[in-house]
């Protein structure tokens, strides 16, 4: 790689570069649409779910200090929201839902433009528009008016503005909205590779699951402008407890008892056997990462072939992020 | 590197200075629009009376007063005669501030924009500061530069006669007239435009507030009703602008009274554009 290649970013100084919220109560005219929120955030990809109407794009303007903050304390990068939120702002990139493209401009004239309202020097705000088209893939569609593009090169191209100046964390609004399944892939590539390999936070408002386990990994779950979970969106590999389908024919009640004595709780469902194992029990499944649920399996396995229990069928019941989100919220 | 197989890198700063947000908003207003040919072409039409003037003042500096028969201040070399010139100027003060600053805000409402602008470094007296100045950019391409181009104008083709007045006072006059008249319209006009999300809406809001109230001024002065000029919007700077020309009135009213009107207005432009202008829509 050449030298060129290698830059380093302004704001990767001393600074703080987490955000830290607390007792955050926001409302527009009078009902709360933010509700003592408190959370703090390391850089990393954030996954902000919640159905819609839940106070997600609130939460991200509070953050990015667009509304006066009345009762709690936000600070981002170090820089307190409420006083210092443009100083804060040099350092944030936002990528709204709706809007956000300026007709009458070419899609390198807005971004260019973007980053000189950002601080950037004109000469600097040209060339950096021209690098982050080309990482979103416009490259050929730059000097075409803004207004003619399509929604998929729309949503690229308010990439390409939030990233212009290098921001430390982004904050995304439902980037994948009105996107084909292949636009929104690509946009979700792009957002994973800030996140994962370029060191940049990204927070990622959308209220599509897929989206968030494709990108994050640590969610906010927000309800009715309440904070109700947060977790890392590979929980249920971290839960003691998993269930197993298991079909199969032989002596069921002996492989049944056998089972039991691990600790195993049943379920009939259909053809289908529930099983539900407790693997803090059985110590090859413990590492410190989680739980290993194929030692789970492999203990099934084992007690199957003691009682010649005939396996048809054995896979441990995923649990999607889809089944722990709308658990919460219907809670 | 070429920058195709580059990836995403960060910025290193280069050491150039970076321009004022302002500043950088102003310059995108002013040469975006410019960029259209017919509005180019508009700028040339309304430097015409200019060079009709600058012709008849050649005449008479050159060829004796006879020409001081015509009427209008077309020949005059006066301070008063320049502010008669920036009134004639007001079809196309009209019409280039109506294209140029009706979308200003509206357009940046539309779109989103608001949320954009205010998601990066800069407040509202930067965005406000910004759109004001590509007003007043406008409104001096069709005011200011002809008459300090004419006061250049006399000055070179007879030193003698205009003196120093015409080259450096008149001039500044003009200056402070026209920064302050266009500061105060340009916010008025932005005021509207921060009203509507529609750039024709404004217009229309734009034309009943220039030519509606000119056209009740007059009738009313046909009338004999002198108090109902101060409807006149255009006509109260011109009215307020002889304090600094020591011209005679425009208007029955005093130009105190216009000042104090145009200043009351530019101060509820203020107030709209505080409570207008923000990157969140509130709807109740």
């Amino acid at each position: 790689m050449e030298e060129s290649a290698i830059k380093v970013n302004r704001s990767r100084d001393g600074r703080q570069h987490g955000i830290e919220v607390s007792g955050l109560t926001f409302a527009y005219l009078t009902d709360p649409v933010l509700k003592d929120v408190s959370f703090t955030l390391e850089k990393g990809a954030i996954g902000l779910l919640g159905p819609n109407g839940s106070g997600k794009t609130t939460l991200l303007r509070c953050l990015l200090g667009q509304v006066p903050l009345s009762r709690g304390h936000v600070k981002v990068l170090g820089w307190d929201m409420a006083s210092q939120a443009r100083a804060a702002r040099a350092g944030l990139g936002w990528m709204p839902e709706r809007g956000g493209v300026i007709p009458g401009m070419s899609g390198v004239a807005l971004v260019a433009y973007m980053g000189e309202l950002s601080g950037l020097p004109s000469r600097d705000a040209m060339q950096r528009a021209h690098e982050v088209l080309h990482y979103v893939g416009l490259a050929d569609e730059r000097y075409r008016a803004c207004q003619d593009y399509s929604q998929g090169m729309k949503q690229r191209l308010k990439l390409a503005q939030a990233l212009v100046h290098d921001p430390d964390w982004l904050f995304l609004d439902e980037p994948t909205s009105g996107l084909d399944p292949r636009g929104r892939v690509s946009i979700l590539e792009l957002i994973r590779d800030l996140a994962w390999n370029k060191d940049l936070g990204v927070i990622l408002s959308t209220h599509l699951l897929a989206d968030v386990e494709a990108v994050c990994h640590e969610i906010l779950v927000l309800r009715s402008g309440e904070l109700l979970a947060r977790q890392t969106v590979d929980t249920h590999t971290k839960q003691a407890k998993q269930v197993f389908e298991v079909e199969g024919f032989g002596n069921e009640e002996a492989f049944i008892a056998d089972l039991r004595e691990l600790g195993a709780q049943f379920e009939p469902d259909g053809r289908l056997l529930l099983v539900t194992l407790d693997l803090s029990r059985i110590p090859e499944a413990c590492r410190p990462e989680g739980y290993d649920p194929t030692a789970g399996v492999n203990a099934i396995l084992k007690v199957a072939k003691a009682r010649e229990y005939a396996l048809r069928r054995l896979r441990r019941r995923p649990v999607s992020l889809a089944e722990e989100f709308y658990r919460m919220v219907e809670a | 590197m070429p920058v195709y197989e580059r990836g995403y890198t960060h910025w290193e700063p280069s050491g150039r200075r970076a321009n004022p947000a302002w500043f950088v908003i102003a310059r995108r207003g002013v040469i975006e629009p410019l960029r259209r040919r017919w509005l180019f072409l508009l700028v040339v039409m309304s430097w015409i009376p200019a060079i009709v003037k600058g012709g008849f003042i050649y005449a008479k500096l050159k060829a004796g007063n006879i020409l001081d028969l015509m009427g209008g201040g077309w020949t005059s070399i006066e301070p008063e005669g320049f502010l008669k010139f920036m009134e004639g100027q007001r079809f196309f003060v009209f019409v280039m501030l109506a294209i140029t600053g009706a979308g200003l805000i509206a357009a940046d409402r539309r779109e989103n924009g608001l949320s954009l602008y205010f998601s990066r470094p800069l407040g509202l007296l930067d965005y406000i500061g910004g759109k004001v100045l590509t007003i007043v950019t406008f409104y001096s391409l069709v005011t200011l530069l002809p008459v300090v181009a004419l006061c250049v104008f006399s000055y070179l083709i007879a030193p003698e006669a205009t003196g120093a007045n015409l080259l450096l006072l008149t001039p500044l006059r003009c200056l402070v007239y026209c920064l302050l008249s266009g500061t105060s319209i340009g916010l008025v006009l932005l005021a509207f435009s921060s009203m509507g999300t529609r750039s024709i809406f404004v217009m229309v809001w734009w034309t009943v507030l220039v030519s509606g109230t000119e056209t009740i001024g007059a009738i009313a002065k046909g009338l004999g009703q002198d108090t109902l000029q101060a409807v006149n919007f255009l006509g109260q700077y011109h009215n307020a602008g002889t304090l600094l020309f020591g011209a005679p009135a425009r208007l029955a009213i005093s130009p105190w009274a216009s000042l104090a009107i145009v200043i009351g207005w530019t101060a509820l432009a203020l107030w709209v554009l505080r409570k207008r202008i923000r990157p969140v829509e509130v709807v109740s």
